[in-house]
């Protein structure tokens, strides 16, 4: 199968702070309600408290009785609720090429902090944390689950990553090295990431502000999303409607700046247009963006620049606002909302959004909208200089 | 479209670049290095097979080395040997591609932002090892000082990071997304992982047993390796091999579907978690060759493994101290054998990387 041949997603599984799952997610989104919080599974010595957004349940059920990170559970759920809609189980799925491709940053990081305060205090501790970390590789995990046995992968591209996993993985498709791909990404909220994000200056103390003129930064959010992709042999052998495609991808270093991206969005240039080129999308086939928006100044400035510049019209929003910024998960969670949205024909307000900036060429939407046309991007930038761009088309049913 | 290597940097206990390299396969030397662990008995100094980044100074100014940690070192330093190898070759890098593979990542930074905060309290955070502990910070500090601006892609998957990394690496050039592509693999040693190895596995000796598959004789290393892989009809000069397929897969391995006259390259690095599943290969029809014990335990270690494929593939002969059984022996021929890298992990899963030789201008 050539570039330019749409991979279906015949399944589609979220949750984050705005959901449990997919459908009460689209419905929190598109009532315009956000839960940012003080962090509830840790505690901070800083002066100040900056809100996340976490999810709700404790995961306590997931795993098995495994010792599992909560990343690898985040995983476990979305891809439960992803591959009941897709209708597959595990007997029917053992007997096919299977791949796992996932992003993540957490759940790839040997950063124990209850493991490490011990070994520095000269104490022996206990090596629990460290083989649940090994046990407890994203794509791993789910290839245990659910017993298959095709390539394995877990993307660390830092907060590009989900939409890289999902990128990879329908090149695997296409170049018939896989029946079934389970792809997405899944990230906890970890108080080292806390730290590190405050440390650079780039955090919010109010609840984001992507694209708006007062914004101050990102909040930290968790979740995940898994996307099952498909082949079409199998999919027209079991008579399955797609509930998106995707239909394209593009990617680029910057090599520019480890933490900052090109101030004139250089490298999200290049993958836009790749993606656009190898999925055969025009602008005009466009009904939206669902953009990275952060909600730090050199992000949102980047990122409007090149919209202007490339896609002048098309609306765009980010989502961000209702999850936080899921980091090695939010790539493959907007995947998801940009499919929901575009199969609903309508995205919901880029919340936190009020004030124009007059430093930006152009403004996100301020309300639910209708929107029309056949294919919607999804767009991450990373740590690292990387920028993905993936072509998401619309489905065949309702998600 | 075939994927051929033009070029390799490496570098690792044994030294830098690949002269050393095959001298290290050659002479079957050891672990130079020595760490001390601490343990409940008291310090442990084991053997390990450490690599040293001086030679860096040659492709960068000694004042931008200061602000680089020793991870994005050691893969700075392999990435630039490795289009150095291949004759600096003038390919236009927005069409290169950039993967990298690691098995832990940026382990000394990640624990020095730990440090930061939990000697001095969350606001004392420091932000420079935050933003260097990420996975994807030696991808990063490559593209930078070599202006790659292709896609990129940090893959970590314990053992089997470097066949998985190579899979999407190998798709990448396939389908023409990029024209040529700069694969690599790092891992670095630190102590919280001596400490954690020492807790999990005992003491370790020098002697580093492959194919002893009853017993736990790995030694912990570090280093990092870089191939320059590139359509072999862009390349003006004979690659060392070819990157024929990449398979991954869980469950018993097959080779079935390898060429009868191939030699298994195998991965085994002295785990004797994995060994139960290399055991079943000695007694097939295939020759098992192994080199981890020229560079030591660490999950980037696989691509050391397709190194010496590859090296082995251009000198056309079996690397005279590699592991062997079966009907090669050393010194032998290799008579244009294809060498199939095998790895595999905890879990029953394998990476296979099938390697071919050149075989001529009109091959």
């Amino acid at each position: 199968m050539k570039e330019g041949v749409p991979v279906a997603v015949t399944g589609m599984g979220c949750l984050s702070a705005a959901g449990d799952d997919l459908s009460s997610s689209m419905e929190s989104v598109f009532r315009g309600v956000r839960s940012p919080a003080p962090p509830r599974r840790f505690s901070s010595s800083h002066p100040l408290t900056y809100p996340v957004f976490e999810v709700a349940d404790d995961l306590e059920g997931w795993g098995g009785g495994q010792d599992l990170s909560r990343t690898a559970r985040l995983a476990l759920k979305a891809a439960h609720e992803a591959l009941t809609r897709s209708g597959w189980n595990k007997k029917d799925l053992a007997s096919l090429r299977v791949g796992v491709c996932l992003g993540t940053t957490v759940g790839s990081s040997l950063n124990s902090e209850e493991f490490y305060r011990l070994y520095l205090r000269g104490e022996n501790p206990d090596l629990s944390p460290i083989t649940r970390f090994l046990r407890s590789n994203p794509a791993a995990v789910l290839a245990r689950e659910f017993g298959l046995n095709g390539p394995c992968q877990t993307v660390v591209n830092a907060c590009s990553s989900g939409t890289d996993a999902l990128g990879i993985a329908s090149r695997w498709i296409r170049a018939g090295l896989c029946d079934v791909v389970l792809a997405g990404g899944a990230d906890e909220l970890s108080h080292v990431t806390y730290n590190g994000f405050i440390s650079l200056m780039i955090t919010d103390e109010a609840p984001c502000r992507p694209f708006d003129r007062e914004r101050k930064g990102l909040n930290l959010g968790e979740g995940a999303a898994i996307m099952v992709l498909e082949g079409e042999e199998w999919r027209k052998r079991r008579g399955k409607a797609a509930e998106a495609f995707i239909l394209g991808y593009g990617a680029s270093c910057d090599a520019y700046h480890l933490t900052a991206p090109h101030p004139e969005g250089r490298g999200l240039k290049q993958a836009l247009l790749e993606a656009l080129r190898l999925s055969r999308t025009a602008p005009e086939d466009l009904a939206f963006v669902n953009a990275h928006g952060t909600g730090t100044k050199d992000n949102d400035r980047a990122e409007a620049l090149v919209l202007q510049d490339l896609l002048p019209g098309v609306p765009f929003l980010s989502t961000k606002g209702y999850t936080g910024h899921t980091l090695g998960a939010a790539g493959a969670v907007e995947a998801v909302f940009t499919a929901a949205c575009l199969q609903a024909g309508r995205i919901p307000k880029s919340i936190g959004f009020l004030h124009p900036d007059p430093e930006l060429p152009c403004s996100p939407v301020s309300q639910v909208m209708e929107v029309k046309g056949k294919a919607a991007l999804s767009q991450s930038l990373a740590f690292g200089g990387q920028n993905s761009v993936i072509v998401i088309g619309k489905g065949e049913t309702n998600p | 479209m075939r994927t051929a290597i033009s070029g390799i940097g490496l570098c690792g206990g044994f030294g830098t670049g690949i002269e050393a390299f095959r001298k290290a396969l050659e002479t079957g030397e050891r672990a130079k290095g020595t760490v001390t662990v601490r343990s409940e008995e008291g310090p442990f100094q084991g053997p390990a097979y450490l690599a040293d980044t001086g030679p860096l100074d040659r492709f960068v100014e000694r004042k931008a080395l200061r602000r680089l940690d020793h991870f994005s070192k050691l893969a700075l330093l392999a990435a630039c040997l490795a289009y150095e190898d291949a004759g600096d070759p003038a390919w236009d890098r927005s069409k290169t591609g950039l993967v990298v593979a690691s098995g832990y990542g940026p382990l000394t930074t990640t624990f020095a932002f730990l440090d930061s905060f939990i000697e001095s309290g969350d606001k004392f955070s420091s932000p420079t090892p935050f933003s260097h502990s990420v996975h994807n910070a030696a991808l990063a500090q490559v593209s930078m000082r070599l202006g790659i601006t292709g896609p990129g892609l940090t893959v970590s998957q314990f053992e089997m990071s470097v066949p998985s990394a190579l899979l999407t690496a190998w798709t990448w050039l396939e389908e023409g997304r990029v024209d040529s592509l700069l694969f690599g693999a790092v891992d670095e040693y630190n102590e919280v992982l001596g400490y954690c190895w020492h807790r999990l596995f005992g003491p370790w000796g020098d002697d580093l047993k492959p194919l002893d598959f009853q017993r736990q004789t790995a030694v912990p290393g570090e280093g990092a390796v870089f191939f320059l892989l590139a359509d072999a009809e862009k390349i003006d000069r004979p690659p060392y091999a070819y990157v024929e397929r990449v398979r991954l897969g869980r469950g018993p391995y097959e080779p079935a579907s390898l060429p009868q006259e191939a030699c298994l390259v195998l991965g085994a690095d002295g785990h004797k978690g994995c060994g139960s599943y290399y055991r079943p290969l000695l007694g097939r029809s295939y020759p098992v060759l192994c080199g981890t014990p020229s560079y030591g335990s660490f999950p980037a270690g696989a691509a050391f493994d397709v190194a010496a494929a590859a090296l082995m593939l251009k000198e056309g002969k079996i690397t005279a101290s590699c592991w062997h059984s079966g009907t090669v022996s050393k010194g032998c021929p290799l008579e244009g054998r294809p060498l199939c890298c095998l790895k595999m992990g905890p879990d029953g899963e394998w990476g296979e990387i099938l390697l071919t030789p050149w075989k001529g201008k009109d091959d």
